[in-house]
C-alpha cells in the first residue's frame, strides 16, 4: 500500500466517527427524541417556536453555526400525535418574523399502541386545595362579620342621617298655607284640608297679632274682636261651619289674599313633623 | 232630713225626686246684686235660630238665677249646663271653697232637680251609695233601701278620698244609668247626672283615679281662684247674709239660705233643651277638626297615652251644647278650643321624659291647638 492510500485510509478513519454521529431521524415513535443534526436551512437565523399545549411536535434548536449566507442547525424532536409532520412550521425567525421560504423538514412519528387499543378515562376535575385551615376561616369570618357589621351601623347611620336631615328641613306656614288656598280656591279642597285651612289661617293670624303666648281659646276671642280677622272669621263660619243651606260665600275672594301670602315672621316656623317629605 | 235615707257621712240637701210645694224660705234684705255671669253677647243671642229661642230664654234663666247666688265661675256654671244638656259626667278639680257644693246645689233648685250629696271618705262602702237590702223586722222581709245615687244631681264631693271599690260602684251606675240591688236592677232618674270633685293638692290618703275611670267623666274642669273684683263681690254678699231666728235662737245666714226654692224652670225645659242640643250642626270641617286634635295627642312624642275615641265623642257632644248656649244652631271651632282642655287633659298622660323636662299637659295640648305640635 502506498502513501497516498494510508493517507486516504487514515483520513477515513478519522473521519468515520464524526460521520457516524451526525443523526438524520426522520422517523420516530410517539414520544421518543429524535434528532436531525446538521442540516442547512436558508435565510437569517432561525429558533423553536414556543410550544403549545396544542402542538403535536416539540422542537428544540440544539446547536446553530454560521453556514454561509445561510445557517446550520442541529435539532432535536419528539412527537405526541402519530402521522407525518413538517418541522420547518415550528420554526420562527430570531427576530421574531414568520419563517417562510423553508423547505419542508418531514418526519414521520409512529404510534407504538396497536389500532384500537383502549385508552383511559379522562381523570375527573379535582377541586383545588383550600387555601389555609380552620383558623385562616375563622380569621376571614371574623374580618367579614365586623365589615358587615361597620357597613350596617355607618351606612345605616348615614342613611338615618340623611333621611332626619330631609325631614328636618321645616316647612313654613306660608308653605302650607299656600296649596291649600289654592286647591280651597279652585274648588279642590275636600272637608280635610278645609279644616287644616282653616286651622292654618287661624295660626297664621295668631303669629301675625302675637298671640302665640294665649290659649287657643283665648287667642280666638281676641281674633275674633280684631277687625280683618274678625272678618275672616266670620267668612270662614259662613263657609265652613254653617248648615248648608246658609251659606254663600265667595271663596276665592276670601282667600284670595292668602295666596302670596308670606309667613308672618321673618324666621320660619317650624311646626316638627310638619315636612316636605311628609 | 231622714237619717235611715243618708247614713254615716251622706248629707242630702235638697228636695227628693218629686219635691214638695215650694215657698219661699229667704227674701233678701236688700235688693238682689247685679248678676256678675258673664251673658250671651248680643250678636250671639240675635243669631240663634227662633226655632231653639224657648232653650236659649230657659238657659239665660238658669244663668241668672244662678248668678244671684254663686258669684263668678261663669265658665264652671257653662260647663255644668253642657254635662246636664249632654248626658255627661263632669268631674271638677279645685281647692275648697270655691263654692263647688253651693253651685251645683243653686243649680238643681234652679231647675227643680233633685239633688244629693256624698262626702266620700275611707270607709264609704259601695251599699252606700247605691243602696242595699234591709231586713224588715215587722214583716220579716227583705226591703230595698236605695242609695243617693238615686238622684238627678248628685255631686260627688273629694271621689278621690274613697277605695277603689266605691269609685268602681259609683262609675259603673255613671256609664250604665242603673244599679243592682240583690237580684233587682234599678233604672236611675232622668235626668242623671254625676259632678264629682277633687282636690289637686291634699294626695295623702286618697286612690288617684286610673286614666280609664277619668275617662268616663266627658268633662273635667280646673277651677280657679275668683278675681279680686269677683272675690269682693262675695265678701261683699256674705257679709249681708245677717242671722235667721229659728225659735228662741238664731242661725248665721249661709250662702244656702240664699238659693230659695223657686226654680226658673223644670225638667221638661230641660229636656227640650236636651233635644235642642241634638239638632245642633256639626260639619264635616269641624269633626276634621277633632278627630285630628285628637289624632295628634295620640302622636305627639311627649305623650305616652293619647285621647280615647271617648274624647272626640266628648268634645263632639260638648261643642253642640255650647253652641245652643251661646245662641247658635252650629259649632264653631271656638267650641272645640274652649272645651279641649276639660275634654282632653284628664284623658292623656306625659312621658316622663316630658315630665323631667317640666313640660305638663296643658303646654303639649296648646302646642297642639296652636299648629305647632307634630301632625
Amino acid at each position: 500500500m502506498n502513501a497516498a492510500a494510508r493517507a486516504g485510509l487514515l483520513a477515513l478513519a478519522l473521519a468515520a466517527p464524526g460521520l457516524a454521529q451526525r443523526l438524520d431521524q426522520r422517523e420516530a415513535t410517539v414520544g421518543m427524541r429524535a434528532r436531525i443534526d446538521q442540516l442547512v436551512l436558508p435565510g437569517p437565523e432561525l429558533t423553536a417556536k414556543p410550544v403549545t399545549r396544542e402542538a403535536p411536535i416539540v422542537l428544540r434548536v440544539l446547536a446553530t453555526w454560521p453556514h454561509g449566507s445561510e445557517f446550520r442547525y442541529d435539532l432535536e424532536y419528539y412527537g405526541l400525535d402519530p402521522g407525518r409532520h413538517d418541522l420547518a412550521r415550528y420554526l420562527v425567525r430570531k427576530d421574531g418574523t414568520a419563517a417562510t421560504g423553508l423547505p419542508e423538514i418531514a418526519v414521520e412519528i409512529r404510534p407504538v399502541l396497536p389500532p384500537g387499543q383502549v385508552e383511559p378515562e379522562e381523570l375527573d376535575a379535582v377541586a383545588p386545595p383550600r387555601v389555609g385551615g380552620y383558623r385562616t376561616l375563622q380569621i376571614l369570618a371574623g374580618v367579614v362579620w365586623v365589615l358587615g357589621l361597620l357597613a350596617l351601623l355607618l351606612v345605616g347611620r348615614r342613611r338615618r342621617a340623611a333621611a332626619a336631615a330631609l325631614a328636618a328641613r321645616p316647612l313654613t306656614l306660608a308653605d302650607r298655607l299656600r296649596p291649600l288656598v289654592e286647591a280651597a280656591a279652585a274648588g279642590r279642597a275636600d272637608a280635610g284640608p278645609q279644616a287644616e285651612l282653616e286651622r292654618l289661617l287661624l295660626a297664621y293670624w295668631r303669629r301675625r297679632l302675637e298671640l302665640q303666648e294665649l290659649s287657643a281659646a283665648k287667642a280666638i276671642a281676641q281674633l275674633r274682636a280684631h277687625a280683618e280677622a274678625g272678618a275672616l272669621l266670620r267668612r270662614l263660619e259662613e263657609w265652613l261651619h254653617r248648615p248648608p243651606e246658609g251659606r254663600a260665600v265667595d271663596v276665592a275672594a276670601l282667600l284670595a289674599p292668602y295666596r302670596a301670602v308670606a309667613d308672618p315672621e321673618p324666621a320660619p316656623t317650624t311646626p316638627a313633623g310638619a315636612t316636605r317629605s311628609a | 232630713m231622714d237619717r235611715r235615707a243618708c247614713p254615716g257621712n251622706l248629707i242630702r240637701l235638697a228636695h227628693p225626686l218629686r219635691p214638695a210645694p215650694h215657698g219661699p224660705t229667704y227674701t233678701p234684705a236688700r235688693p238682689q246684686p247685679r248678676p256678675l255671669l258673664r251673658m250671651a253677647t248680643r250678636t250671639e243671642s240675635s243669631a240663634g235660630p227662633s226655632r231653639f229661642a224657648a232653650t236659649h230664654d230657659f238657659v239665660q234663666r238658669v244663668r241668672e238665677k244662678v248668678g244671684q247666688v254663686v258669684v263668678g265661675q261663669d265658665i264652671v256654671v257653662e260647663r255644668i249646663l253642657i254635662a246636664l244638656l249632654t248626658g255627661g259626667h263632669l268631674l271638677l278639680q279645685g281647692v275648697p271653697g270655691l263654692a263647688k257644693t253651693l253651685l251645683v246645689a243653686a243649680l238643681s233648685k234652679t231647675i227643680d232637680l233633685a239633688f244629693a250629696r256624698i262626702q266620700f271618705t275611707i270607709d264609704l262602702l259601695p251599699s252606700d251609695i247605691v243602696g242595699s237590702e234591709i231586713l224588715d223586722q215587722r214583716s220579716h222581709e227583705f226591703r230595698t233601701h236605695k242609695g243617693p245615687i238615686f238622684t238627678n244631681l248628685l255631686l260627688a264631693d273629694e271621689i278621690n278620698r274613697a277605695a277603689p271599690k266605691v269609685q268602681s260602684a259609683l262609675l259603673e251606675a255613671m256609664q250604665e244609668r242603673k244599679v243592682t240591688i240583690g237580684n233587682q236592677t234599678y233604672p236611675l232618674p232622668a235626668p242623671f247626672l254625676v259632678i264629682a270633685t277633687q282636690n289637686p293638692i291634699e294626695q295623702s290618703g286618697t286612690f288617684e283615679l286610673p286614666e280609664a275611670q277619668l275617662d268616663r267623666f266627658m268633662l273635667l274642669h280646673r277651677l280657679e281662684y275668683l278675681a279680686p273684683e269677683e272675690e269682693k263681690e262675695v265678701l261683699r254678699r256674705n257679709a249681708a247674709l245677717g242671722v235667721r231666728r229659728e225659735g228662741k235662737g238664731a242661725i248665721v245666714r249661709t250662702e244656702f239660705d240664699v238659693l230659695g226654692d223657686r226654680p226658673v224652670g223644670g225638667p221638661e225645659e230641660l229636656a227640650q233643651a236636651m233635644e235642642d242640643v241634638q239638632g245642633v250642626y256639626v260639619s264635616e270641617a269641624f269633626l276634621e277638626h277633632v278627630v285630628e286634635i285628637v289624632g295628634r295627642t295620640r302622636r305627639h312624642p311627649h305623650l305616652e297615652l293619647g285621647a280615647s275615641p271617648r274624647a272626640g265623642i266628648a268634645l263632639v257632644k260638648a261643642s253642640r251644647a255650647r253652641a245652643l248656649l251661646h245662641g247658635r244652631d252650629y259649632v264653631l271651632p271656638d267650641d272645640l278650643y274652649a272645651l279641649a282642655e276639660d275634654a282632653i287633659l284628664h284623658r292623656i298622660r306625659l312621658t316622663y321624659e316630658a315630665m323631667a323636662e317640666g313640660r305638663n299637659g296643658t303646654q303639649v295640648l296648646q302646642e297642639i291647638l296652636s299648629e305647632t305640635a307634630p301632625s
